[in-house]
């Protein structure tokens, strides 16, 4: 092709050799690129491109002349003499010429092309942005929709095996009543009536696992998943869901207390408790558990005080008389007015007991009623309280337990002005 | 494991001799950008090349954005190979970006690595105040983002063409219809952000693999002055400066990097 015509064709033409060097360079390029010819020849390649052109030929385009022997269509950023960017669209071969490589390179300027591609990739990238988020939203309102169907699945089944759970256990009772009666009726067939106690103690040692397993572990589920959606992991929750996802967790609590209250007595009643019997100062039971409960009775307005002698000295369980003197504590805190006082003393008898006293100035229990208290699902119903949380199984536990421990709790009261509950355990 | 990892990086060894030389390739290309250098080798050294996940014939299914994400990943790739084929007295041979993986996997695991050999090696691309002069601004890595964005968008099969026009098929022949430099578009952008955005300056004076840094004249994305920082920062390394101009002397000053390397593989040789 004569000088002259590549000097007249609409396009840039540019031979440049591995060094980067430019061998040739034709009228329309120079122009282009606002230089006079004869200041390009010699030149490095990469002084005609803006920064981001030259990385681009270091890593794309010389790579890929060099491997592929050519480049189509590449954009390319030139740099005009003045400073100012042109956007190029780029073709390139490489060829053997005069003994050694050069790279040829036909050139366009991209003005008009370059906005309409701008506003077509900004529009894709627009459409694409929405649809992807238009995915994302649908599969979060899916996936909440399923997770929802699911819990609810999951919750209807639990309901039903918690009502089964208590038909079998109200069936159980009633067979164990009976088994009682027989038992006391016909003493003389004692072997008879061993075997079907032990039938029924197998029962029992089943329920409880059917209990502890089939109802702890779906409850912990349903809490787990109710705090996992309010949490907002699987999306958006509305206020309303939120106040529906606040009572499922709050009855899953309360049902979670409930069963664990259930095993404990059961356990108890059944002899499956074992106490790790030691010498321990009252003093020292009173001072671990103040702390676990002094934030709930600071929160509930009353105050609180323990005097403990530290010389008295209890032979019991430990934590046993702790987990005690929790209940009684939490107890007391329920029924007690904001403004009460509970305090904590401790005293010897005469009967070589050790007894602590939980004294509160809270609502009081009717005489006619001290001793009901203590029977396993009962709260003193006064009237006039606001309904007490709890399953009512607390005292009933304590008892059953400090009586394990050859010792008692009693409590005495006077309505309106308080109770005292006293927890005596053997003398070391 | 080892087959999955081969199969991964798309592994390939050649040579007859024992000591392996690792190429590790650039941001930009593929293993196919040893070729005019790695067989020269092949007689005295078993060669071994890959492509890193995401470049060549990897398997892009493996590529986990977090892992790759820092330099660190693409250390794993080549400690992954290195593990796979127990290659042990390793001569690293890294271009560009690759340079710093070799630093950063020869400084985890440097019992297995004899010599490092850094072509165009930069630590860190964007200047930083008037601390370190990389030789890019943000704003300059920006725009080649841009770039590549408007060559990787236009069109499917950028870096891979399907058929060659050319019927001359200049100097490769038949080779030409394997494409070379073939990349996920979305990892290259990737790999272009963390290759431009990395900061390994910190990881050269913990280098206790001896160095060879291959400087080019006129090297616009790893100037003298990147060069010579390298090489003043890495104890026991070898500055040598290259007739070869720009950035990829392995592709366009291939005999001369054949032999700058070799010279100083053999320093006995040439004394």
């Amino acid at each position: 092709m004569s000088g002259e015509l590549l000097d007249r064709l609409p396009c840039g033409v540019v031979s440049f050799d591995d060094r980067g060097t430019i061998v040739a360079v034709n009228a329309t390029l120079a122009t282009m690129l606002g230089y006079d010819r004869a200041e390009l020849a010699g030149r490095q390649m990469e002084t005609l491109l803006t920064v981001a052109g030259r990385i681009f030929l270091q890593t794309h385009l010389f790579p890929l002349v060099r491997l592929h022997g050519r480049a189509e269509e590449l954009f390319v950023l030139f740099r005009h003499k003045d400073g100012s960017e042109v956007g190029t669209l780029l073709n390139a071969a490489r060829h053997e010429r005069d003994g050694g490589a050069v790279t040829d390179c036909a050139i366009m300027e991209v003005r008009e092309r370059r906005k309409f591609e701008d506003a077509l990739v900004r529009a894709k990238q627009a459409a694409e942005a929405a649809n992807a988020a238009l995915r994302d939203r649908t599969r979060e309102v899916e996936h909440a929709n399923e997770l929802l169907e699911q819990q609810t699945v999951e919750l209807e089944l639990q309901q039903q095996q918690l009502q089964d759970s208590t038909a079998e256990l109200e069936a159980q009772g009633e067979e164990m009543a009976a088994i009682n009666e027989e038992l006391l009726k016909r003493s003389q067939d004692l072997e008879h009536a061993r075997t079907v106690a032990e039938d029924a103690n197998q029962a029992k040692s089943q329920f409880l696992a059917v209990m502890s397993h089939e109802l702890r572990t779906p409850l912990n589920a349903i809490g787990g998943y109710a705090q996992l959606i309010d949490l907002g992991v699987h999306g958006p929750v509305t206020d309303a869901q939120r106040e529906a996802l606040g009572r499922i967790v709050r009855s899953q609590r309360h049902l979670l207390s409930l069963i664990n209250e259930v095993l404990n007595l059961a356990r108890i009643e059944s002899g499956h408790v074992e106490y790790a019997t030691e010498d321990f100062a009252l003093a020292e039971a009173v001072d671990a558990v103040m702390p676990m409960v002094e934030p709930q009775i600071a929160a509930a307005g009353l105050t609180s005080g323990s005097s403990v002698a530290s010389d008295i000295v209890a032979r019991a369980d430990r934590e046993k008389t702790q987990q005690i003197l929790i209940n009684l504590l939490t107890n007391a805190l329920k029924f007690t007015p904001s403004g009460g006082r509970i305090s904590v003393t401790a005293r010897r008898d005469g009967e070589g007991h050790v007894v602590l006293d939980i004294t509160d100035s809270g609502i009081g229990i009717p005489a006619e009623k001290l001793e009901s208290v203590f029977a396993p699902f009962v709260q003193v119903d006064v009237g006039h309280t606001r309904k007490r949380e709890g399953s009512g199984l607390g005292l009933a536990i304590s008892r059953d337990l400090a009586r394990g421990m050859g010792g008692d709790l009693r409590a005495r009261s006077e309505l309106g002005r308080g109770s005292t509950f006293s927890l005596l355990l053997p003398r070391a | 494991m080892p087959a999955d990892i081969v199969g991964r990086n798309n592994v390939k060894i050649f040579g007859t001799g024992t000591q392996p030389m690792l190429f590790a390739h650039g941001f930009g290309c593929d293993q196919h950008m040893w070729r005019f250098v790695a067989p020269a080798f092949a007689s005295e050294y078993k060669i071994v090349t890959f492509d890193y996940v995401g470049a060549g014939k990897s398997d892009l299914a493996a590529y986990d954005p977090a892992r790759y994400a820092s330099l660190d990943g693409y250390a794993e790739d080549v400690l992954d190979i290195v593990h796979a084929l127990d290659l042990h007295d390793v001569i690293f041979v890294g271009h560009s970006v690759s340079s710093m993986i070799g630093v950063l996997a020869a400084n985890r695991e440097p019992e297995r690595f004899a010599r490092l050999v850094m072509i165009g090696p930069s630590p860190r691309y964007v200047n930083d105040g008037t601390e370190y002069v990389g030789g890019f601004e943000r704003s300059d890595i920006e725009g080649l983002l841009e770039t590549m964005d408007r060559n990787y968008v236009g069109w499917a099969n950028f870096l891979a063409p399907a058929i060659m026009k050319n019927p001359e098929r200049p100097e490769l022949g038949a080779e030409l219809t394997e494409s070379f430099c073939s990349t996920d578009p979305i990892i290259a952008r990737l790999f272009a952000k963390t290759t431009f955005f990395s900061d390994n300056r910190a990881d050269l004076p913990r280098v206790r693999v001896p160095a060879l840094v291959l400087q080019c004249s006129e090297d616009i994305i790893a100037p003298t002055s990147v060069g010579e920082y390298v090489h003043a920062r890495t104890p026991g390394s070898t500055l040598r400066m290259m007739q070869a101009t720009g950035h990829c002397p392995h592709m366009s000053a291939p005999e001369e990097t054949i032999a700058l390397i070799r010279e100083y593989l053999q320093p006995a040789a040439v004394a």
